[in-house]
């Protein structure tokens, strides 16, 4: 297929296009019009032909002033959009909108139309820190339950009932009364300090579209095309808010989503709201079928975890490999024998496969803590995705990481580009709008980054300097920062001497995403969207997975999800390691055998 | 869309302006009033082609009614307030975020210009002030370019030089025009054409004499500057380049005899005014933009009275279902208009609430603003009001203060009472308008508080019945809620009738006007009027008797004979014969009053 002459950036989507007509699901994607929900079973390339279909959206359909907002799950999902999109030649414009949920109902809902709208905020408000959102907290639950209460477990329930129970007004917002108090209370202290939280904002959000038909309209005539990816890990604020501005509200709904891998049902994410919209009438629903990661044989096994026939097919050409390891002496002894022998041989199978193309999946960071210990014994440097991660990853540090990755070799090729980097500066900085103060904005920012163009500077000065020369004043003169300046300044302590991040330099700071040479070390939650040619779950065993607080068969259900997220991120060889029996913390042994999920695999690879 | 209220603070004539506007916009009012600097307001917010470095005003910029220094207090505001967007999603969605109001939805748009924030003292230079366009309530809604360029204001000014606008290709209105045009021809058949102009070329370029002439051309160059220097140069049509082909046509007329620089300056205009039009409808088509506001200043310049009501009569009333044709209403649609002049004519065909009049406020210090947009008037009030402005050719909106009469003999006698008693209307300011017959009330609402806001004076006749109220306090009656509510209209006496009729400019004659002016002493005048006049051998030996023995008049027999010779004729011959110093007291007070009012 020739290549058709772009030499408008805009029309790059054409040619990125011709990759999809191969695909009957993604072809059919592509040319979808009207309200359409894809469904996208793992490896199905669904980024690809999620960001082409943006980019033809807006070359063919949607003209200038009018946009598209494109929702997604988390920051590190917006910034992979954003920049997937940047490749296609689709810049962050006034008119396209790409963000969190509850980023698009802050800046497209609440702060336009909150005030007009007569909802009852002190203006202006502030977004409340973690640190004051846990003050409130303990202080509500203090009066309302009691002082002696442990806050973890109620915080979670709280969240829950507050993203389940959306109607206050009716009987089902009584469901628990205490639960229902304590809410009450946590929001009235917030409000009295002039603060929300981000479930404030989109549960306001949500009340205002779905109260204000003027809301809506306006809504829909800035953005005529919503785009939702990962629609399944959404909830109901989500589902109701897409419902009310595309079903009732006239925009046209584009959701891209798999409920097979809803994993965050704690959080109030159901998998069942986007089987339901799909079956909605004047809803075309596009299954992609094809796996491009997988092998064929791992395709296979994860469609017997889930128990139903997708009808995924691979279309790789290799099988992939399933391999289960049996440690007699417990998750000590498992993580010693994925360092020591699992990984070396794994390596060895490929001779160009290295630490960069592993990782090893658990349940949580205690496992965590236990892996990266035997990792360091054994000399394999790694990196972490999990709670324990030193600092959390922020619209903030995502620019900085771009702004580390610019300054440390970006510079040179114009990746990323300067020139967006200055646009989300200027974003943070948003009270400053005066034509003089923007200058001075820019200016200092762009000297900063000529003058620290340094791969091995460590990361601990490059902050310190960025503090002082840019971030400081910023943090001091934007109310809405104060999130980010938290964030930063965990990033800060935690690349100081002494601490976790010690060594890093900027230019490690730069290539967190991705590094050749480290063991990536993942829990099941946070593997979603990731992809390695090995994939080692840690601690496979019943009582871990399914928990032995799973006792609903949502939650059973739910486990069995994150188990198939977990053996879907592999493309060629699966390990499943486990005991046979769990350990509490106090040593006591419970021998549940091995995970019912692990011992239906074994049944199929004995019967074949 | 439509702009529907302008709020102009502390920025030169104007103290405090805040005025409401309906569809399009006619804008009065004597010069130096601030007509222009009212149009510039609107730029400051609305137009991409001002330079920012022209928003940073000075302070000759403030009110002159501020004191000074300036203390950081006083701030210049402009705003300016735009409903009926909500049906177009494009402009719902540039405007979305600066609403103001969400049913109806109107947003709001305004410029500040202000000492900088967190200056500690009292600003001392031109340099501590910033400006800020931004939309809705929050500064932060900064307004840029970008929203600018998709509802333009785009100025045609008073002195313009249409002619040599029109000329120069890179301000040409016809530019784009053919642009656009051209990229739509087939490039097979614009080569076509090309190459018969190639022939045609050919053709006068081989004539001998034209031959030798461009060869003497290029000798003489080369004389002068040597062959290194100089340049070969020919003769010919048009360039023969597809490209440039298109850009090489000129605009003719008379049948294409004529260039437009051989054009009056009124064609001239015209051609231009219309292809500024063109431009716009074009611009909006291409999406690249979805709306204009086009202010024009003296749209009457050059134009004959006929063609500015021809022209104008079709702009401005396009845009509501006065149009016949639908075409051009949709692409009305996107052009707002905003007129400022000074021609009755473009007055006289302007709708009833389009009308926006600027004047000296009562302190004389600075410019305030009334309009018609809010008027109260039924749809036979509107088309009576406007069939009137249209007859008269908008007197009534130039005039500074107005008697409203009943009919054409007023409009003979009065100007020349006022005459002899040594006041001139025209000094003063002062039109008589008759609304022939007695609905007065729509030219009262439209002259009143809530309207235009002039000084007026309503004479009318009183027509005694017996027993009955009189016809002329009946009229009254009707007349004085419009002024102010009364509480009992049924048990109100005749005398405060009047006394109330009085206070609010009602004046009521005794009889009719042509009895009051025989009672009042006039009578020898009005009978030699009479005996000049009338065909009538019986009313001429009335008259006779009359003129001798006034005591003896025949009311009913007196008016029939002046209504046998013609009312109007009547009062005509009747005002150059008016001699003495004795006219009727109505008359009098009710020119006293107005005169009185008229600042």
């Amino acid at each position: 297929m020739s290549l058709i002459n772009v030499a408008n950036p805009k029309m790059r989507y054409l040619n990125a296009a011709e990759d999809l007509r191969e695909n009957p699901g993604q072809w059919k994607a592509y040319n979808c019009e009207g309200n359409c929900v894809v469904l996208a079973g793992p490896g199905s390339g669904k980024t690809k032909t999620l960001t082409i279909k943006v980019a033809r959206m807006l070359a063919e359909e949607v003209t200038v002033p009018r946009g598209i907002a494109c929702l997604t799950y988390n920051s590190e999902c917006v910034h992979e959009l954003k920049r997937k999109l940047m490749n296609l030649g689709v810049q962050e414009d006034n008119n396209i909108f790409i963000g969190t949920v509850h980023s698009f109902c802050l800046q497209v809902i609440l702060l336009p139309y909150g005030k007009l709208a007569g909802v009852a905020l002190p203006y202006p408000f502030n977004v409340a820190l973690p640190s004051e959102q846990k003050k409130n907290f303990e202080h509500a639950l203090a009066e309302t339950v009691s002082p002696e209460e442990n806050p973890s477990p109620w915080r979670t329930k709280m969240e829950y009932y507050r993203r389940t129970y959306l109607d206050r007004d009716k009987p089902e917002w009584q469901t628990s009364p205490q639960i229902a108090k304590l809410i009450g209370k946590y929001e009235e202290g917030l409000r009295l300090s002039g603060l929300i939280d981000f479930e404030d904002m989109v549960l306001l959000g949500m009340h205002l579209v779905e109260k204000e038909p003027w809301i809506r309209k306006a809504v829909r005539a800035r953005f005529p095309v919503l785009v939702v990816d990962e629609y399944q890990d959404l909830g109901i604020p989500l589902d109701r808010i897409v419902k009310s501005l595309c079903l009732n509200g006239g925009m046209r709904l584009f959701a891209v989503g798999d409920p097979d891998q809803s994993i965050y049902g704690f959080a109030g994410a159901k998998p069942e709201l986007l089987r339901d919209l799909s079956n909605l009438p004047g809803i075309e629903t596009i299954p992609l079928r094809f796996n491009y990661r997988c092998g064929s044989d791992i395709i296979q096994a994860s469609q017997i975890t889930l128990g139903e026939d997708r009808g995924y097919k691979f279309v790789g050409g290799y099988s992939g490999s399933l391999y289960f390891h049996q440690c007699p002496d417990g998750i000590n002894d498992q993580a010693s024998k994925i360092c020591n022998i699992i990984i070396p041989k794994s390596i060895k199978r490929d001779g160009k496969r290295n630490f960069g193309d592993i990782a090893v999946l658990y349940m949580d960071k205690n496992d965590g803590d236990i892996i990266a210990k035997h990792a360091s014994i054994a000399g394999i440097k790694f990196i972490r995705i999990d709670n324990g991660a030193p600092y959390r990853k922020t619209p903030l540090i995502h620019w900085l990481e771009d702004c580390a990755s610019w300054c440390s070799s970006g510079w040179i090729k114009g990746v990323p580009s300067l020139d967006s980097i200055i646009k989300m500066w200027k974003r943070f900085n948003r009270s400053s709008f005066n034509d003089k103060e923007q200058h001075i904005l820019k200016v200092n920012l762009v000297h900063f980054l000529f003058s620290h163009r340094s791969s091995s500077m460590p990361l601990f000065e490059w902050l310190s300097e960025m503090h002082s020369h840019c971030l400081g004043p910023t943090f001091s003169k934007e109310t809405l920062m104060r999130d980010e300046s938290n964030a930063f300044d965990k990033l800060l302590n935690a690349s100081e001497k002494g601490s976790i991040l010690e060594d890093f330099t900027v230019g490690s700071f730069a290539g967190q995403s991705g590094y050749k040479d480290h063991l990536n070390l993942i829990t099941l939650h946070s593997a979603k969207g990731l992809e390695f040619e090995v994939v080692i779950m840690m601690g496979m065993d019943q009582g871990r997975i399914p928990s032995w607080r799973a006792k609903t068969s949502e939650e059973i259900k739910e486990s069995r999800r994150l188990f198939y997220v977990g053996m879907t991120r592999a493309k060629k060889e699966v390990h499943f390691v486990y005991s046979g029996f769990t350990e509490n913390q106090y040593g006591r042994r419970f021998m549940r055998g091995a995970s019912d999920y692990v011992k239906e695999l074994l049944e199929l690879m004995e019967g074949s | 869309m439509r702009i529907s209220r302008i709020l102009i603070q502390n920025f030169r004539n104007f103290k405090n302006l805040d005025i409401s506007l309906s569809d399009q916009s006619v804008i009065v009012g004597e010069n130096k009033i601030g007509k222009s600097n009212l149009l510039f307001a609107l730029r400051l917010i609305l137009d991409p082609s001002l330079p920012d470095t022209a928003r940073q005003l000075g302070f000759e910029d403030f009110w002159d009614g501020l004191s000074r220094p300036l203390s950081k207090e006083d701030k210049i505001i402009i705003s300016i307030e735009i409903s009926d967007f909500d049906d177009d999603d494009n402009l719902l969605s540039i405007l979305a975020d600066c609403l103001v109001n969400h049913d109806p939805m109107i947003s709001r748009l305004s410029y500040v210009f202000q000492p900088i924030s967190g200056l500690s003292d009292d600003p001392k230079k031109e340099s501590d002030y910033e400006f800020l366009v931004y939309g809705g309530d929050s500064p932060e809604k900064v307004i840029s370019y970008d929203t600018r360029n998709r509802m333009p204001l785009d100025v045609m000014p008073a002195l313009r030089d249409a002619e040599s606008d029109l000329f120069n290709w890179r301000y040409s209105p016809l530019r784009p025009l053919l642009d656009d045009s051209s990229s739509r021809i087939s490039p097979d058949l614009l080569s076509s054409i090309a190459s018969k102009i190639s022939a045609a070329n050919n053709g006068i370029t081989e004539v001998v004499e034209i031959k030798s002439l461009a060869e003497r051309i290029t000798t003489k160059l080369e004389e002068l500057v040597g062959s290194y220097q100089a340049f070969e140069t020919k003769l010919g049509f048009t360039p023969a380049d597809t490209e440039k082909l298109i850009r090489s046509l000129r605009l003719f007329i008379d049948n294409g005899k004529r260039g437009i620089n051989e054009a009056s300056l009124g064609s001239t205009n015209l051609l231009y005014i219309a292809l500024r039009i063109l431009e716009l409808e074009q611009l909006v088509d291409q999406n690249k933009r979805n709306h204009t506001f086009l202010a024009i200043e003296e749209p009457e310049a050059h134009l004959h009275p006929h063609l500015q009501r021809l022209v104008f009569q079709k702009l401005l009333r396009s845009r509501t279902n006065q149009s016949e044709e639908p075409d051009e209403c949709e692409h009305s649609k996107f052009t707002t208009l905003i007129l400022t002049t000074h021609s009755p004519h473009i007055v006289s065909v302007s709708p009833i609430r389009s009308l926006i009049a600027l004047r000296k406020t009562v302190e004389g210090n600075a410019t305030e603003g009334v309009s018609t947009s809010n008027l109260e008037l039924s749809e036979n009030d509107i088309v009576d009001l406007e069939r009137y402005i249209d007859v008269s050719r908008g007197e009534i909106v130039f005039a500074r203060g107005i008697l409203l009469v009943e009919g054409e003999s007023e409009l003979y006698i009065l100007p020349a009472i006022c005459k002899l008693l040594g006041k001139n209307l025209d000094e003063l300011g002062i039109t008589v308008c008759s609304v022939h017959g007695t609905n007065f009330a729509p030219y009262i609402k439209f002259l009143g508080s809530k309207g235009l806001d002039k000084p007026f004076a309503v004479l009318t006749d009183n027509d005694p019945q017996t027993g009955k109220i009189s016809i002329g306090i009946q009229r009254l009656i009707s007349l004085l809620p419009l002024f102010e509510p009364i509480e009992d209209l049924t048990n109100i006496s005749t005398d405060e009738v009047k006394r109330l009729g009085k206070a609010h400019g009602l004046f009521l004659n005794d009889h009719t006007l042509e009895v009051d002016l025989f009672k009042c002493g006039q009578h020898k005048s009005i009978c030699k009027t009479i005996i000049e006049l009338s065909d009538n051998g019986a009313a001429k030996k009335r008259a006779t008797v009359w003129n001798d023995k006034p005591d003896e008049l025949d009311i009913d027999r007196f008016l029939k004979d002046i209504e046998e010779i013609g009312k109007g004729r009547f009062a005509q011959r009747f005002s150059s014969n008016i001699s003495g110093v004795s006219y009727p007291n109505y008359i009098l007070d009710a020119i006293d009053y107005v005169s009185n009012k008229c600042r």
